[in-house]
């Protein structure tokens, strides 16, 4: 377990740097992550591939499939990788407060 | 064997170390002579230069240790001498699982640099499997574990998931081609080849996979992809159980039969290439009697026959190629890749050291899935970054999955200015489509579609199903399981559990009503509490191992007594195929009992 800390945000995160409580997540802690990933500003789309995401875990409790977040948000695959350029499962899933994707990623 | 062992779980692990001992393993066990050699070979070592836990001969001496002491007669005899003082308790057992999955990845260079020979990563993974068989492993691992034993791949992708995301880019294809024929075939009978994929392409990066239909595509290639046993990666491999290493080869091995294809095609994956093409086979004890190649060598084949013709100028960025460590010492497999890299692009270097010499990803072995041991995972990470920024090149090519997301990781760690692609990408991007096979094939005029007899639309009620049942639905599909248990209500808790996750179940409350149940219905396994009233669980057990009509049935110890394990354990019988502590947790019991089923199919088959 590690601390993140950016700005007035102070998280836990795992050693990967992804959210350990997910509860703790709101849009100031997204912002502050995105400072790890190379996003420089979180825009409306942003925030789209992330409300979906983070809903679907929510209700599931897993990073839903590539497939699922395209059709959800109507962004082509090479849309999610423009804006989050680490791609979905260590990008997306990290700002949007999931826990890290399980398996070899 | 040894009394002064307090630990049941390191007694377990001394009786499973014995049919590993094969003269290769012995000759690893007894032939290091601690001359320090493998030190320098590590890239662990070389990134924690004072810190001498970090030699591979220092991480292999813990099984050494085991072995010394309750196998080798030195060891037996002069204990204090040879360095055979093996751990006694639970509690070491926690610093051998860091020795074993957090300071090595199993990558093999220590193993080549070696003057006599010895296989330190083959040690290392018979310790991870030691571990992993008595409960004691990374929370990562555990999980994909699970994932592996219930729905046949390390990412949980539910097999709807899988088809539905398939069609998605199948369709995708067909549109950017406006083809017809870039279908992507599913369960096709009969065809050339089936294609296997890692479940990471699947599940959050499928542009691979469009690749390489798009590849098969331009080739005029009859294949196909499986909808079951598409997981060419096997976590066996890496969590050392060689029951589990068995059971995912076996997925493929019969799909592949029952789709009757002679060739199976195995995406670019190094873990995967190596656990599929060289030690599936022999985990599982089968004959291998169709073809395995890496798509690396079916790319290259279709440029040689001409039925793809690529323009390397379209790749005209510096790539540099880094040697997956299954792929290369592993399996020898290291000209091909760059036979190919050079057919497709205008400006390859090498790096170096190369082939069997290179450095690890350092995310191998599973280390991507252990998020404990990251931070010094990316301090070992230096080494590489080091001898990939010299290179000066902007690409990074590999033909792993694994690498994929170990150099991405330190790239970004180390802030390195390249970016990491796949030989598919590169063949893909050099594709001149005009000149392949697919283009002297005319195109069929579209036939129209018969039309379809109307078809009464079932009328479809929408369920909301929790995700956690969605997941097990299936994991014991058919299975008949006779649960053994007293209460009433831990007998219809684990009753609701199993038949939530598919299964048939049969109750009884006693001893005497189960093995009347078991010689009567012949279930497929049997759960078993130990305290009863009337004829015990201790008793029944003992009947039903010396009764030859039921004794073949799997046995899974379900009781609130952990302490009884060892009177179970003791009895001069075949002891039960799996022991679980209550609370049960419903995830533990279901992944438990698959395994159970797959593991004695394999062993009666």
């Amino acid at each position: 377990m590690a601390i993140f800390e950016y700005g007035d945000v102070s998280i836990e995160v795992d050693e990967d740097g992804f959210m350990l409580e997910p509860d703790q997540w709101n849009e100031e802690v997204a912002a502050a992550l995105a400072t790890t990933e190379a996003v420089e500003e979180l825009t409306e789309e942003h925030w789209k591939v992330m409300n979906y995401l983070r809903d679907y875990y929510l209700e599931f409790g897993v990073a839903p499939m590539i497939r699922k977040l395209c059709k959800e948000t109507g962004f082509p695959l090479k849309k999610i990788y423009e804006l989050f350029p680490s791609g979905p499962a260590k990008g997306a899933c990290k700002l949007a407060g999931l826990a890290k994707p399980t398996g070899c990623v | 064997m040894s009394t002064e062992v307090e630990s049941y779980k390191i007694q377990k692990m001394v009786e499973l170390l014995a049919p590993k001992l094969t003269r290769q393993v012995v000759g690893s066990l007894v032939g290091c002579v601690h001359c320090g050699m493998c030190h320098e070979t590590c890239h662990y070592v070389m990134t924690h230069p004072d810190d001498p836990k970090m030699t591979p001969s220092y991480k292999a001496d813990q099984l050494r240790k085991l072995f010394k002491r309750h196998y080798d007669w030195t060891g037996r005899v002069f204990p204090g001498w040879v360095g055979a003082k093996p751990p006694t308790r639970d509690v070491d057992l926690d610093e051998l699982k860091d020795i074993a999955f957090g300071t090595c990845t199993n990558c093999r260079r220590c193993t080549f640099n070696c003057p006599m020979g010895v296989d330190t990563a083959t040690l290392n993974r018979i310790m991870r499997g030691l571990l992993t068989q008595v409960g004691v492993m990374p929370e990562g691992v555990r999980v994909v574990s699970k994932d592996t034993w219930e729905l046949g791949n390390q990412m949980g992708v539910l097999k709807e998931d899988y088809v539905e995301t398939l069609e998605w880019l199948s369709e995708e294809l067909v549109m950017e081609l406006d083809d017809e024929r870039a279908t992507i075939p599913i369960d096709k009978v009969g065809a050339n080849i089936v294609y296997t994929i890692n479940p990471r392409e699947v599940k959050y990066d499928p542009r691979t996979i469009s690749e390489a239909a798009l590849i098969f595509y331009a080739a005029a290639e009859d294949w196909t992809m499986p909808s079951w046993g598409w997981d060419q990666t096997n976590f066996g491999l890496f969590s050392g159980d060689d029951a589990m290493g068995a059971a995912s080869y076996r997925h493929l091995q019969e799909k592949n039969a029952e789709l009757g294809s002679q060739r199976l095609v195995i995406s670019e994956c190094g873990h995967g290439y190596r656990s599929t093409r060289c030690e599936g086979p022999n985990w599982s004890k089968t004959d291998q009697d169709f073809v395995m190649e890496s798509s690396v060598m079916t790319m290259l084949r279709y440029i040689k026959e001409g039925r793809i013709v690529v323009d390397k100028t379209k790749n005209s960025d510096p790539v540099t190629f880094h040697d997956s460590c299954n792929n290369a010492r592993s399996c020898g497999f290291y000209e091909e890749p760059r036979e190919l890299l050079k057919l497709v692009c205008t400006d390859f270097q090498e790096m170096y050291p190369n082939r069997t010499e290179n450095y690890c990803c350092t995310g191998g072995g599973g280390a991507m899935s252990m998020s404990e041991y990251t931070p010094r995972r990316l301090v070992s990470a230096k080494v590489k970054a080091d001898q990939i920024a010299e290179t000066g090149a902007k690409v990074v090519v590999t033909s792993c999955h694994n690498c994929v997301d170990g150099l991405g990781d330190l790239i970004r760690h180390y802030k390195l200015d390249c970016q990491v692609k796949q030989l598919v990408h590169l063949v893909a991007n050099a594709l001149v489509l005009e000149e392949c096979a697919i283009s002297k094939i005319p195109k069929e005029k579209p036939v129209p579609e018969p039309v379809p007899e109307p078809v009464q639309e079932p009328v479809v009620i929408p369920v909301e199903i929790p995700a956690d049942r969605v997941k097990i639905a299936d994991a014991l599909s058919g299975r008949r399981i006779l649960i053994v248990e007293d209460e009433e209500d831990t007998r219809i808790f684990l009753a609701t559990l199993l038949q939530d996750a598919g299964a048939v179940t049969l109750e009884a409350v006693d001893g005497d009503e189960a093995i009347a149940t078991a010689r009567a219905e012949k279930p497929d396994l049997i759960t078993l509490d130990l305290s009863m009233p009337g004829k015990d669980g201790v008793e029944a057990f003992i009947e039903i191992r010396n009764d030859p009509d039921i004794r073949d049935i799997p046995v899974c110890i379900v009781t609130g007594h952990p302490e009884f394990r060892k009177v179970i354990y003791d009895r001069p019988v075949r002891p039960p195929e799996g022991y679980m502590d209550k609370p049960v947790i419903e995830e533990d019991l279901v992944a438990n009992l698959r395994r159970i089923l797959e593991t004695s199919r394999a062993e009666g088959s």
